[in-house]
């Protein structure tokens, strides 16, 4: 490539990723001449300013028209601005979890930790913002490397061992059927850019290979799948999360899961929603398949909020919850309706704010206890009354109830389904039978903080980190259920995201 | 005052906060802030009644959140029906909030239950002042965990906290049927407002049967939140709850929140036949089915609760045979004598310790005070001449009459014959005969539980004079101005006759068996000696009831806790086991090791692509 092309390029909208890049760098440099015995947790607070600095060049950007750079394999688009915003927020939340985590045999990596969730949160980013098979793939990659060694970060417990390995194994295999699915995409159409890979599609497609395109479709989803802990790739989710540093668990349950769902967005609606659908009773091979996400979401919400029921140890529930949560918006996505765009960007804001107040109190409880049994949770109104309520707060928006955001994004989801054309009964109805079913579990951490007497009569320290997190979330998931046209506003500028295949 | 409206929720919401932040340090004074700020909600709920008496509905509203095309608003409304509902809620919010001071006194978590009840009264009014069903939803579901969590209020004993997850999940199933239900509305008429809901149900911009649907399973919330038949177990087990807890949220307002729920939708439930058919039919079945159970229990909530069960399956009867005034005045006049049961058993259960009847005694000269009230109230819910459920409840035998609901009518009839009967057994039991237990330490509750009881009292008697067919018809008048629903049900006159016998014949079965062995001789002959004299004659039938009526009713009644116990809680056991079966299968997939997890995949995958090729026909 020419210099000049090269200069040409309004490298301005990779701003954000490129203070990412710069922060994580020059991080890993620090941390490797730091002398050992060196206290390592001022890092997490120069990776959470750098975190800030690049959501507001992010901010900064907003009213930029959609742009891409480098041969239409970096595009930013108000897809890509939005989910970003997202990603920030969770990447903040997470370094300040991880500044006060402190595993009981001590954490000997510490500065890794730090600069390994910038380097996941980098490949989400490229997730967010790619517009080809490449920049995507190599962005997943870049999120699943640095995750894989963030789970198996504690080295000496075995649990966190087995964690590492097991993702890793279940990581490949997913990589590979995704691969699989891409190269068929790229066969068809010799060229790897989303954009044309559409326009091809839609223009040339002999119908008669309807078959092998369904097939690369079902490929990618379920290797896809596996980010988002969806069935039939889930199973990988509760080991996976109940051995990893709690800050870790929250990432995967949260961040990772956000970026899962930007890819599976990005590359299954911009490729297959332009394939002219056989027979032509729907417009589009997307829609036609609709019913198999639907399947797929169906069996999510039912596996998820069931076996939840079975556990005791609080992360393995959450776990088991996050996969039900996965379901949820696959139920949006699988609808297809106007809102899904929205609706899938609210829930996760939601869920980001639920679940990462839920781990945060999590974190400090379980690690007084040196246990993650529900009963750690005994009591704790008397202990530590505020962060007893905050936790109600948390749980009542995650079960769904009204006046939290857990609520008003489930209530967006339930009316995409009824929205559309055909209306989807069955698969709104399986979400509130198993929303039910949820309620069981959550509220057996309600009786237990409220109604149980306490175990363990020692007062619980808060360390700032996790107060700052648990007010933020606490103040969120009550201000987006009071007053969502907040959120919405927000997202009104980028007018249903009409930009996105622009 | 009427634009002020909202400010009367408000105050209980701040006693709620106020008691949360400083209950500790204000202790036992935490009842004065309770009370104060109940008593301005009270005040206000006095003016703004005052003000519709005269003025139209007033509704102001906001738009809340905008999805699309989509406008979701929010609000407030004083119709005539709200404005009523305010004053009963606040009235005896207050009320409870005064009695609780002397009985929870001495409670540690005395500022906490005060809290909890600010909560309550916070959602229940801003239940009654809702314009549209989304925020009836909220405002419901708030109610809810107000309940929760002064059902469970005493969580170290384990009924109590089973019972309060039982109420919960209950209850909750109920509302998935009005979850929907509001969808349903929703998505055909794109409004929540209850405005345009029935402007659209009056144009006909809903076809019938989905009307018919949505009415349906709105009702079924209703049937949850109001004890109806299948869902009412838990009200039954709510007992478990400080006994004013049971006065304010299972006699006055939540369990009457279905109703209320019913009668605010009217316009839609009156469109479709089947829907008012089936509303008529639970309502009825509900009435005697609970009226059958409380012949047989010995605890003095329990009996209470049931009787509670039963009435309000009247008021549903009563909504269901086109009985919107008949409804409405009944949930009144039952909020105020059964809100004065409660309080007067709850004075009873302070004295002795005790919730069996059948350990209690000759407790009317002990409790000078707490025995008469307890004696008006039992009057006023046996349809007693000129107390008020005698005019609510001929009512709604008239109501039900007119509508041609003979069957339903009979059944309401007999319900009645078993509520005079259980209540006065509990009556006798309680309060004459020999004390049968050692009773020393009883003595009457201090004063600040009794001037409660004696305003409901008061109104037990005399809320039933707002609706009479003597003095006119002024409550049905003023509910129903504007629309066409009868402001009075005209009916037989034989009807009320019959109604008074029944309910006659119900105490004197009840004196029967469980006064006249003592001093009931005395008591009776000397103000009715014509009455005492006739049924004396006829002594044998004590006995052929003992063995025939008596035994076949006791028989029914068992039966009907059978089915209860085995068929319905069954079939919710079922359900739960259901999902707890596919949980524990799935668990056991998960058995940890990671070739399983990736033929899992890989067995989906295939799965997903071989019904691909069948279907689609590349096969």
């Amino acid at each position: 490539m020419e210099m000049e092309t090269l200069l040409k390029y309004e490298w301005g909208v990779m701003m954000p990723e490129f203070i990412i890049l710069g922060v994580a760098t020059i991080l890993s440099l620090i941390d490797l001449f730091m002398p050992k015995d060196r206290n390592r947790r001022p890092l997490a607070l120069f990776a959470l300013t750098g975190v800030v600095v690049a959501l507001v060049s992010l901010l900064s950007l907003l009213s930029v028209d959609v742009t891409s750079i480098l041969g239409d394999t970096f595009r930013l688009d108000s897809f890509a601005k939005a989910f970003k915003v997202l990603l920030f927020l969770g990447g903040a939340l997470v370094l300040l979890l991880s500044l006060h985590y402190e595993p009981q045999e001590g954490l000997l990596y510490r500065g890794e930790f730090y600069y390994l969730f910038l380097t996941a949160l980098l490949g989400a980013m490229m997730m967010a913002s790619s517009g080809d098979l490449i920049t995507l793939f190599v962005g997943l990659e870049l999120l699943s490397i640095s995750s894989y060694i963030l789970v198996g970060l504690r080295k000496k417990y075995a649990l966190a061992n087995e964690s590492a390995l097991k993702y890793v194994i279940s990581g490949g295999i997913a990589t590979a059927i995704t691969l699989f699915g891409m190269s068929y995409i790229f066969g068809f159409t010799g060229t790897t850019n989303i954009k044309e890979i559409a326009q091809y599609l839609n223009e040339t497609v002999d119908l008669g290979h309807q078959y092998v395109l369904a097939l690369a479709f079902f490929l990618t989803l379920i290797g896809l799948s596996f980010k988002l802990a969806a069935a039939p790739f889930h199973m990988w989710a509760p080991d996976v999360y109940q051995g990893a540093p709690t800050p870790v668990t929250a990432f995967l349950s949260v961040v990772s899961k956000t970026a899962g769902f930007v890819i599976v967005l990005r590359l299954l609606v911009s490729v297959f929603a332009q394939i002219p659908a056989e027979g032509s009773n729907s417009p589009s091979m997307l829609l036609s398949l609709q019913d198999y996400i639907a399947f797929l979401a169906a069996v999510t919400m039912i596996l998820g909020n069931t076996i939840a029921l079975k556990q005791r140890n609080v992360k393995r529930m959450l776990a088991y919850s996050s996969i039900a949560h996965a379901g949820y918006v696959l139920v949006a996505f699988a609808t297809l309706s106007m809102f899904m765009f929205d609706a899938v960007w609210f829930y996760l804001l939601a869920y980001l704010l639920m679940n990462f107040g839920a781990f945060a109190i999590l974190q400090v409880v379980s690690a007084q206890s040196q246990s993650e049994d529900i009963q750690v949770f005994a009591g704790l109104y008397k202990r530590s009354p505020m962060m007893a309520v905050a936790m109600a707060i948390f749980l009542l928006s995650l079960a769904g109830i009204p006046g939290t955001a857990g609520f008003i994004g489930k209530v967006n989801i339930f009316l995409g389904a009824f929205v559309t054309e055909p209306a989807h009964y069955v698969l709104a109805a399986i979400m509130i039978a198993t929303t039910v079913v949820s309620y069981v579990y959550y509220f057996g951490i309600f009786v237990q903080m409220f109604f149980r007497p306490v175990e363990d009569k020692r007062k619980i320290e808060w360390p700032i980190g996790i107060i700052v997190v648990v007010a933020v979330c606490a103040f969120g998931t009550i201000l987006f259920g009071l007053f969502p046209s907040i959120a919405y506003d927000f997202l009104g500028q980028f007018d249903h995201f009409s930009d996105f295949l622009q | 005052m009427m634009e002020n409206a909202w400010l009367i929720p408000l105050f209980p919401l701040i006693s709620f906060l106020l008691l949360l932040v400083v209950g500790k340090q204000l202790k036992e004074r935490s009842a004065y802030v309770g009370m104060l700020l109940t008593f301005a909600s009270f005040v206000g709920s006095l003016f703004v009644l005052n003000e519709r008496l005269t003025m139209p509905t007033y509704k102001a509203e906001y738009v809340w959140l905008t999805i699309g095309t989509m406008k979701l608003t929010a609000g407030f409304e004083v119709s005539a029906l709200n404005a009523l509902m305010l004053l009963i809620v606040s009235l005896v919010s207050f009320l409870v909030h005064m009695y609780s001071k002397g009985y929870m006194h001495g409670d540690e978590r005395f500022p906490v239950f005060y809290a909890y009840l600010g909560l309550f009264t916070f959602a229940m009014l801003g239940l009654v002042l809702s314009p549209n069903l989304l925020q009836t939803y909220i405002f419901w579901e708030l109610v809810g965990l107000g309940s929760f969590l002064l059902i469970g209020f005493y969580f170290y004993k384990e009924e109590a906290k089973a019972a309060a997850k039982k109420a919960f999940i209950m209850t909750r199933i109920g509302d998935v049927g009005l979850l929907i239900g509001m969808i349903l509305l929703f998505w055909q008429v794109g409004s929540f407002e209850y405005d345009e809901i029935f402007t659209a149900v009056a144009n006909g911009d809903v076809s019938s049967s989905l009307l018919t649907l949505s009415a349906i399973l709105i009702f079924v919330g209703a049937i949850g939140k109001s004890g109806q038949f299948p869902l009412h177990t838990w009200l039954p087990d709510a007992m478990e709850g400080p006994t004013p807890v049971s006065a304010l949220i299972h006699a006055a307002t939540m369990v009457a929140a279905g109703v209320y729920l019913v009668a605010a939708l009217f316009p839609l439930y009156e469109a479709s036949e089947t829907a008012m058919m089936t509303v008529a039919i639970v309502g009825g079945f509900t009435a005697i089915f609970a009226a059958s159970i409380g012949l047989v229990q010995k605890d003095i909530k329990r009996i209470l609760a049931y009787s509670t069960v039963s009435q309000l399956g009247y008021m549903m009867l009563a909504l269901g045979s086109a009985g919107y005034v008949a409804g409405v005045f009944h949930l009144m006049t039952h909020a105020f004598f059964k809100a004065l049961l409660f309080l007067a058993a709850g004075s009873v259960i302070h004295a002795v310790h005790t919730q069996n009847i059948e350990e209690m005694g000759g407790l009317w000269r002990k409790m000078q005070l707490t025995a008469p009230l307890f004696l008006i109230g039992t009057l006023a819910i046996s349809g007693f001449p000129l107390f008020s459920g005698f005019f609510s409840k001929d009512e709604i035998l008239i109501a039900a009459w007119n509508h041609g609901h003979v069957g339903l009518f009979i059944l309401a009839v007999i319900a009645a014959f078993f509520t005079a009967f259980y209540m006065f057994r509990l009556f006798f039991l309680v309060f004459t005969g020999e004390a049968r237990l050692d009773a020393h330490h009883v003595h009457e509750s201090p004063s600040v539980m009794t001037i409660p009881m004696m305003v409901l009292g008061v109104l037990a008697i005399g809320s039933g004079y707002v609706q009479t067919p003597w003095f006119g018809a002024f409550l049905g008048e003023w509910l129903t101005e504007g629309t066409h629903w009868h402001a009075h049900e005209e009916g037989p006159s034989w009807i009320m006759i019959v109604a008074t016998m029944v309910s006659l014949l119900g105490i004197f079965v009840a004196w029967l068996m469980y006064g006249k062995k003592a001093l009931a001789r005395d008591w009776l002959s000397s103000r009715f000696p014509l009455l005492y004299n006739v049924l004396f004659n006829k002594y044998y039938v004590d006995e052929f009831y003992g063995s025939t009526v008596v035994y076949a009713t006791k028989a029914v009644s068992i039966l009907c806790q059978y089915i209860d116990r085995f068929l319905v809680e069954g079939m919710a056991n079922l359900i739960a086991a259901t999902a707890s079966g596919i949980g524990r299968l799935g668990a056991r997939l998960q058995n940890g090791q990671v070739q399983m997890y990736g033929t899992v995949t890989i067995i989906g995958l295939a799965l997903l692509v071989v019904i691909f090729a069948v279907t689609g026909g590349y096969l």
